[in-house]
């Protein structure tokens, strides 16, 4: 008998009990994210696809040194520099695979120029192999700018050559 | 290093002084640097301003050390290693002074290393990581040169044709001119302002296009001086190298290609400093010569001549048709109907390759490697063959007392010999004489330059040999026999029809005779005269009478990059007697029959009993001395064969046109000047269907089943065999009566005309460098300032030069050297072919100038 | 007067001075004329040298007298023309130092403006001693009046005999070149000099070899300043121990001083080795006192590229050992006097300013801390001095002191390194409050 009741007390008074927790979280905020509807806010550091930055006059500040490629330990970077019209160092080509990259960020910290940075976009699938080389045009697009404080040095040697430089 | 004091250890007896460097004892020769002496012994002192072949100056003061006993910090590179010195290269007092010296260096120093292409091979960047520090105490605006941006470290502006100069990044170390004055003797660079805007720059309206400018690029130690062909193109950590032998010019050079891992593509040549050929220094011509390698005009499959125009074919069609065609001549007519040219900058298998075809397969003795030289002897064993195959050695030019330069433009011929001759001047001190028929650039540093009227050089010999006798110069004895055997001319007749003065005669004997160590070298003017062999007896009876070769040096210099090894494996009709009998030991017969050379084989084309002509990358349209006698010729052949890396001359008149390997492509051994033998390295694959020369040669005998005698190990043994035989003909022991024809006079053709190359070209092939076209522009003729003036021409206008086979029109250059009624027209234009205006019979071509009015 | 520069000398036209010797006619209008040169006893010792002594007589002369170089470092002379290699198969070559640049010295130019024929005297001795056939004489660009001089000085001792060939019939050949150089202060330096006379940029060169063994043309050289071949022909007149016995034991015979900046009577002065600086200074015949009357603040002793003095080291003998032990040099003898109304940070402003623009450009230290220096300098002087830039300014002078290849990096630096250590507060005090502690007084006269 009194096992019968034992069960019955543990159906109606345990299972409650038990159920007094998942209600509790039915009135809690969920922790999930209505993806791809709503999208979580990424952390500042975070490293996602790369962008290419430019000067305030627009020229590119990228100048093909090749340090990003060199850094690079996926080689995932190739680039082809050229002159332009003013005889300056500019990159060519300068594509990267984003099926090679493992987004470790080391180009961002190479590059002397503070051209390069890993951004917040995390979604580029695609069907398509080719669509994840990545070219230089595609990767100069506006993007909130981001401060790099491994980058001080630099911007020193700029301060005395008389480079105004906004990022700093 | 250590090898050359070993030597002049060797020659003469030299105190030795003994010092200690950071603990480590250290014996050096007297005279040596402390530098030096830490280098021999591997320790490093970091240089900026130190280059082994110039002085020191001691103007970046990096190579500091502390000696005992001397209360500053000494700088290494100009202080004279002494006995019991104790030198400490590495003490704080020492480490603070570099410190120092690398922060004084970078305060004005732009830093923009990730756009300046010396950026990975730099040698500020290096030190600085190694000596400096990792911050700057520097809070000023830098020094800019540039003044209208200074916002901006972009300071490039082109200084020259190849040379991008950026005075931000220099750190005024004189290298560049230093080498430039010093070792090229070339003013067109020079150090401007001074204090801390000291900069570097050209003369005022002048461009550096001095044939020697690109070492200027490579002894920079930073970016300030980088150039065109590099600039940009790609990082110096994604290249690999690999070790070859320059191709152009015959004292070969060792080069480093530089190539990218992936691409098949060279980037650039570098110097492999060799202190027996080069000493480190390239002439432009191979440094920017690779670029025919990468050509967009490069043949790449094979050509077969249907129906009047050459249509590409495959390999095994080109290959079967020509063994077709040559089997059938040789059955009809009999192997004496082939003749074969071969290019002398060809490697050893290829040519050996070349002869052994036509001489086991083919049974003919119709090859030669001559194609510029006119009125070949028919036998080889002449006293000029005998002269160039005498032994000769570059680095002996530098401790020689006297060098005497016989009819040779050497800085348009022999770059490298060229410079040696400018260091044992200014090194050395020794006294350099001149015999040329117009006035060269080797010239403003000799004591006497002899100018003499053209076509007479045989008789300023004699009449050196004939001051010498009367001078008693030489012992009675040898006077005697010399007047014995010669008989006596006067002395002021031979001068009065050689136009030179009887002083200047005088103080070439006394030079001769009082010379301890002599360099007697022969150029081109002897070898592409058609009097080379009184010539060359003049030169064997000075030889004798001063006694040249037991004091020095006497020799003909081979021409291209393996003219010597072509000679050494038997490339010419009838081969020295030495070399026949090692080829019948090697091949157990040669063939018997008649044997042509260049000229014959032309001119038998011509009279149609020559059928069919192979030739292998040599160009007799453009090179040989009569182009209307080539033309003739080539154009009567039954079946003309031409294999080249480009489309030329040659190749557009040929049958069939099977494109060629360049020396990039394959390994291959080239014999220099001085008979060494060294070994280019493929730096990259073969471009499109190029093949190299034996490997053609390989597959036609493969065709005449006779595979086997083209087996590479054989072939490679029996090359050693051939090159191993030492010896080397002897001169004449008596004295010769020199005998020369001269021309006939011509009415209204009084100015003599010489083919020479320009100084930034070599041959037909090195027009298809953009660099090298860049320097020289289009074809010109070079006549002096007063002809200029008399015809009332200005640089740069039309004049018409005529003789009596043709006429070119071309734009004339007044050369601030010539003196003399003289043009010089260099031969390496396909625009404008000069040696239309040549006949092979003539001595000394004669032209007439007119002003061509627009 | 027909004198080009109204320069005061201790020298009166009236009254010729015994103690001067150098200057004893230089008062005489006529005096650059050969005639009234000779008629005050010119050219009596090139006589004599040609007249029957030998080259080692004449150095053994000059050796025993005990003369050292005026141009700054001091080396003795009759040494240096020992140095010469005899029998060598190259041509000597004798070259006057008459490059005066230093800031503050002007005693050559009155020499060669008023006295030509003495310096000519002398070089042809000295070309004599060496076995030298042309010898040259290298002037400063700027010195227009003394180029003039010289030439025409030159031009009339050949044509009456006193160079040219075979001179007095002796069978000696000697020729004179008068160059003018390009205003340059390195070529006051012996190796830029002959770098400058070979037609080549003017910098310095390295040593070992020293001129007297490869110098001109790679062949012997000596470069001696005008002062010092001035003194010659008296040496040669009138013998080594006279001259002996002038000066100090180890500083002997008489020197130039140009005295410059706050004094009452600037000018040259004649006089023995050993004076005392104060009398030069104060004395009525010499300086005259300060100007205004005010307090001495410093002195260079001697020209730009010395140390300072301050007013309790002043009571020192001029002579090379005494300044030596004060902490400065004799150098060329321009003893430059500053009162208390001077800034010091200007006075060091104004020095390196000149020392940034003259460096040659050749050696690092030199070429690059010169310019540092001036930015640090003119920041201090214009009141933005930053804290720590006194240490920085001290650092760098170390870096460039003793490792150049020529005197000008310390030349540099010395004035520097002793400004500092005597007026540091001042120099707080320009970077503590961005003005200057002392009320400056710039009415030079």
């Amino acid at each position: 008998m009194n096992e019968v009741l034992k069960a019955v007390g543990n159906v109606f008074l345990k299972m409650p009990l038990g159920f007094v927790v998942t209600l509790r979280h039915f009135f809690k905020k969920p922790v999930t994210l209505d993806y791809p509807y709503k999208k979580k806010p990424m952390t500042p550091r975070y490293r996602g696809k790369h962008y290419l930055e430019r000067y305030d006059d627009s020229t590119e500040r990228c100048v093909c040194c090749g340090l990003c490629a060199a850094a690079c330990p996926a080689d995932a970077i190739y680039m082809e520099p050229e002159e332009n019209e003013k005889g300056e160092r500019r990159a060519k080509i300068y594509e990267i695979n984003l099926l090679r990259c493992i987004f470790c960020g080391f180009c961002e910290e190479a590059c002397p120029e503070e051209a390069i940075f890993l951004g917040q976009d995390y979604e580029f699938s695609d069907v398509n192999r080719n669509a994840f080389i990545y070219t230089k045009e595609e990767m100069l697009v506006k993007h909130p700018r981001k401060d790099n404080p491994f980058k001080r040095l630099y911007r020193r040697v700029r301060k005395v050559h008389g480079v105004t430089d906004k990022i700093s | 290093m250590a090898q050359e004091t070993n030597e002049k250890a060797a020659a003469t007896p030299v105190t030795m002084v003994t010092l200690t460097i950071d603990g480590q004892s250290v014996t050096v020769p007297k005279g040596k640097t402390v530098l030096e002496a830490a280098r021999s012994v591997g320790i490093d002192i970091p240089t900026f301003c130190h280059h082994p072949k110039l002085k020191s100056v001691g103007s970046c003061r990096i190579c500091y050390v502390e000696i005992e006993k001397m209360p500053k910090l000494q700088v290494s590179c100009a202080t004279e290693a002494m006995d019991g010195m104790v030198v400490s290269t590495n003490s704080d007092q020492v480490k603070q002074g570099r410190r120092a010296v690398i922060e004084f260096i970078l305060l004005n120093h732009p830093l923009d290393c990730p756009t300046c292409d010396k950026g990975g091979e730099c040698d500020l960047q290096n030190l600085t990581f190694a000596h400096g520090t990792d911050d700057s105490r520097n809070d000023f605006q830098k020094t800019r040169f540039r003044e209208d941006d200074m916002s901006t470290t972009f300071d490039d502006k082109s200084i020259g044709p190849e040379i991008v100069l950026n005075r931000n990044r220099c750190i005024l170390c004189y290298k560049c001119v230093r080498s430039n004055k010093d070792a090229f003797g070339e003013y067109d660079l020079g150090v401007y302002e001074r204090g801390n805007i000291a900069q570097i720059d050209s003369a005022p309206g002048e461009q550096v296009d001095n044939p020697f400018s690109g070492n200027l690029v490579e002894i920079c130690p930073v970016g300030a001086l980088t150039n065109r062909d590099w600039r940009y193109k790609i990082r110096v950590w994604l290249t690999e190298t690999t070790p070859s032998v320059d191709n152009f010019q015959s004292s070969g050079s060792n080069i480093t290609f530089s190539k990218e891992r992936q691409k098949n593509k060279i980037y650039r040549v570098t110097s492999r400093p060799n202190d027996d050929i080069d000493d480190g220094w390239l002439p432009d011509i191979t440094r920017y010569g690779y670029q025919i390698v990468n050509s967009p005009d490069r043949l790449k499959k094979p050509l077969i001549k249907k129906g009047g125009t050459q249509v590409e074919v495959s390999w095994d069609e080109a290959l079967d048709t020509i063994a077709k065609r040559l089997a059938n001549i040789k059955d009809s007519k009999g192997s004496v109907c082939i003749g074969g040219l071969a290019a002398p900058s060809l490697d050893n298998r290829s040519l050996y390759g070349f002869s052994k075809f036509f001489r086991k397969v083919l049974h003919s003795n119709n090859v030669d490697y001559r194609s510029d030289c006119r009125m070949l002897p028919s036998s080889s064993d002449t006293i000029c063959s005998r002269l160039a195959m005498q032994p000769f050695s570059i680095s002996d030019l530098d401790d020689s007392d006297v060098i005497v330069v016989f009819g040779s433009d050497l800085i348009r011929e022999h770059h490298n010999e060229y410079l040696r001759m400018r260091k044992a001047f200014n090194f050395n001190g020794a006294r350099l004489f001149s015999i040329t028929p117009y006035a060269v650039k080797a010239a403003d540093i000799a004591e006497l330059e002899v100018v003499h009227r053209p076509g007479k050089e045989e008789f300023v010999l004699q009449a050196v040999c004939q001051a010498a006798v009367e001078d008693r110069l030489v012992d009675d004895q040898t006077a005697g026999r010399f007047r014995e055997q010669v008989g006596n001319v006067d002395l002021t007749e031979l001068c009065r029809s050689a136009g030179i003065s009887t002083d200047s005669v005088k103080q070439i004997a006394r030079a001769l005779a009082s010379g301890k160590k002599i360099s007697f070298v022969v150029g081109e003017i002897v070898t592409r005269s058609r009097e080379r062999e009184p010539i060359a007896a003049a030169i064997c009876n000075l030889n004798k009478l001063f006694g040249l070769h037991d004091k020095g040096q006497v020799a003909i210099l081979a021409r291209y990059a393996n003219s010597k090894g072509a000679q050494k494996l038997g490339v010419v009709p009838v081969p020295h007697k030495m070399l026949v009998d090692k080829m019948n030991v090697l091949w157990s017969e040669t063939p018997s029959c008649e044997a042509h050379n260049t000229d014959a084989m032309l001119a038998l084309l011509k009279k149609e009993e020559i059928d069919s002509l192979f030739v292998l990358g040599a160009n007799p349209m453009m090179v040989y001395p009569d182009l209307q006698f080539a033309r003739e010729g080539l154009e009567r052949a039954d079946f003309l064969v031409a294999c080249d890396l480009f489309e030329t001359e040659t190749t557009q008149l040929a049958d069939v046109v099977l494109p060629l390997c360049s020396w990039a492509e394959y390994d291959g051994d080239y014999v220099n000047l001085e008979g060494r033998n060294q070994t280019a390295r493929a730096a990259i694959k073969p471009i499109g269907e190029s093949r190299t020369g034996f490997d053609i040669m390989a597959a036609l005998a493969a065709r005449f089943e006779a595979s086997d005698l083209f087996e590479v190990d054989a072939i490679e043994s029996e090359i050693s065999q051939m090159l191993a035989i030492a010896d080397t003909p002897a001169l004449p022991q008596e004295y010769t009566q020199v005998r020369a024809s001269e021309d006939k006079e011509k009415d209204g053709f009084d100015i003599p005309l010489y083919l020479c190359d320009d100084p930034h070209h070599s041959g037909h092939l090195t027009e298809k460098s953009p660099s090298l076209a860049e320097f020289s522009g289009e074809a010109y003729a070079e006549i002096s300032f007063d002809l200029a003036n008399r015809l009332k021409l200005r640089n740069g206008e039309s004049v018409r030069v005529e003789s009596p086979v043709g006429k070119i029109i071309i734009p004339v250059k007044i050369s601030e050297i010539l003196n003399t009624d003289v043009v010089l027209l260099p031969r390496n234009f396909s625009s404008t072919p000069t040696t239309a205006l040549m006949m092979r019979k003539r001595r000394v071509d004669m032209v007439k100038l007119s002003k061509v009015d627009d | 007067m027909s004198f080009y520069s109204p320069v005061i000398t201790n020298a009166s036209e009236a009254t010729s001075n015994e103690k001067l010797h150098l200057f004893k006619y230089v008062e005489d209008p006529q005096q650059h004329k050969s005639e009234i040169f000779e008629s005050h006893g010119g050219y009596t010792a090139w006589r004599k040298v040609l007249g029957g002594m030998s080259t080692q007589q004449v150095i053994d002369e000059v050796k025993n007298s005990g003369l050292r170089g005026r141009g700054g470092a001091g080396f003795p002379t009759g040494m240096k023309w020992g140095f010469v290699p005899k029998n060598s198969p190259k041509p000597t070559y004798l070259c006057c130092n008459a490059d005066e640049s230093e800031p503050g010295t002007c005693k050559d130019r009155v020499l060669m403006e008023r006295d030509p024929h003495g310096v000519i005297e002398g070089m042809a001795i000295a070309a004599y001693a060496i076995g030298c056939h042309i010898m040259f004489i290298y002037i400063r660009g700027e010195f227009n009046h003394c180029i003039e001089r010289m030439e025409e000085a030159a031009r009339e001792a050949r044509e009456r005999g006193h160079l040219g060939e075979n001179i007095y019939g002796s069978g000696y050949d000697l020729e004179m070149i008068v160059h003018s150089g390009g205003g340059a202060y390195i070529c006051g330096e012996e190796t830029a000099l002959l770098n400058s006379l070979e037609g080549e940029r003017g910098m310095s060169r390295i040593r070992p070899p020293i001129p007297a063994i490869e110098g001109l043309y790679a062949s012997p050289t000596i470069v001696n300043n005008v002062e010092s071949l001035a003194a010659v022909p008296h040496i040669i007149n009138r013998g080594a121990d006279w001259y002996k016995a002038l000066g100090t034991e180890k500083s002997t015979g008489t020197k130039l001083f140009s005295l410059s900046g706050h004094v009452k009577r600037p000018g040259n002065f004649e006089v023995e080795l050993g004076f005392s600086l104060e009398k030069l200074i104060y004395d009525p015949e010499y300086g005259g006192g300060i100007l205004d009357d005010k307090k001495l603040k410093g002195v260079i002793p001697g020209g730009a590229s010395t140390p300072f003095l301050t007013p309790e080291m002043i009571n020192v003998g001029l002579d090379y050992e005494s300044l030596t032990t004060v902490g400065s040099m004799l150098g060329s003898g321009a003893v430059m006097v500053f009162h208390e109304g001077t800034c010091i940070v200007w006075i060091i402003k104004k020095l390196i300013h000149f020392f940034r623009h003259e460096s040659c450009g050749k050696c690092t230290p030199c070429r690059e801390g010169t310019g540092w220096l001036e930015n640090m300098i003119n920041r201090i002087e214009a009141g933005q001095g930053q804290p720590g830039d006194i240490e920085k300014i001290e650092e760098v002078c170390g870096n460039i002191l003793g490792r150049t290849i020529c005197p000008l990096g310390d030349a540099a630096v010395m004035p520097i390194q002793s400004a500092i250590k005597n007026w540091r507060e001042e120099w707080q005090y320009h970077i503590d409050h961005g003005k200057c502690q002392v009320e400056t007084d710039f009415s030079f006269r």
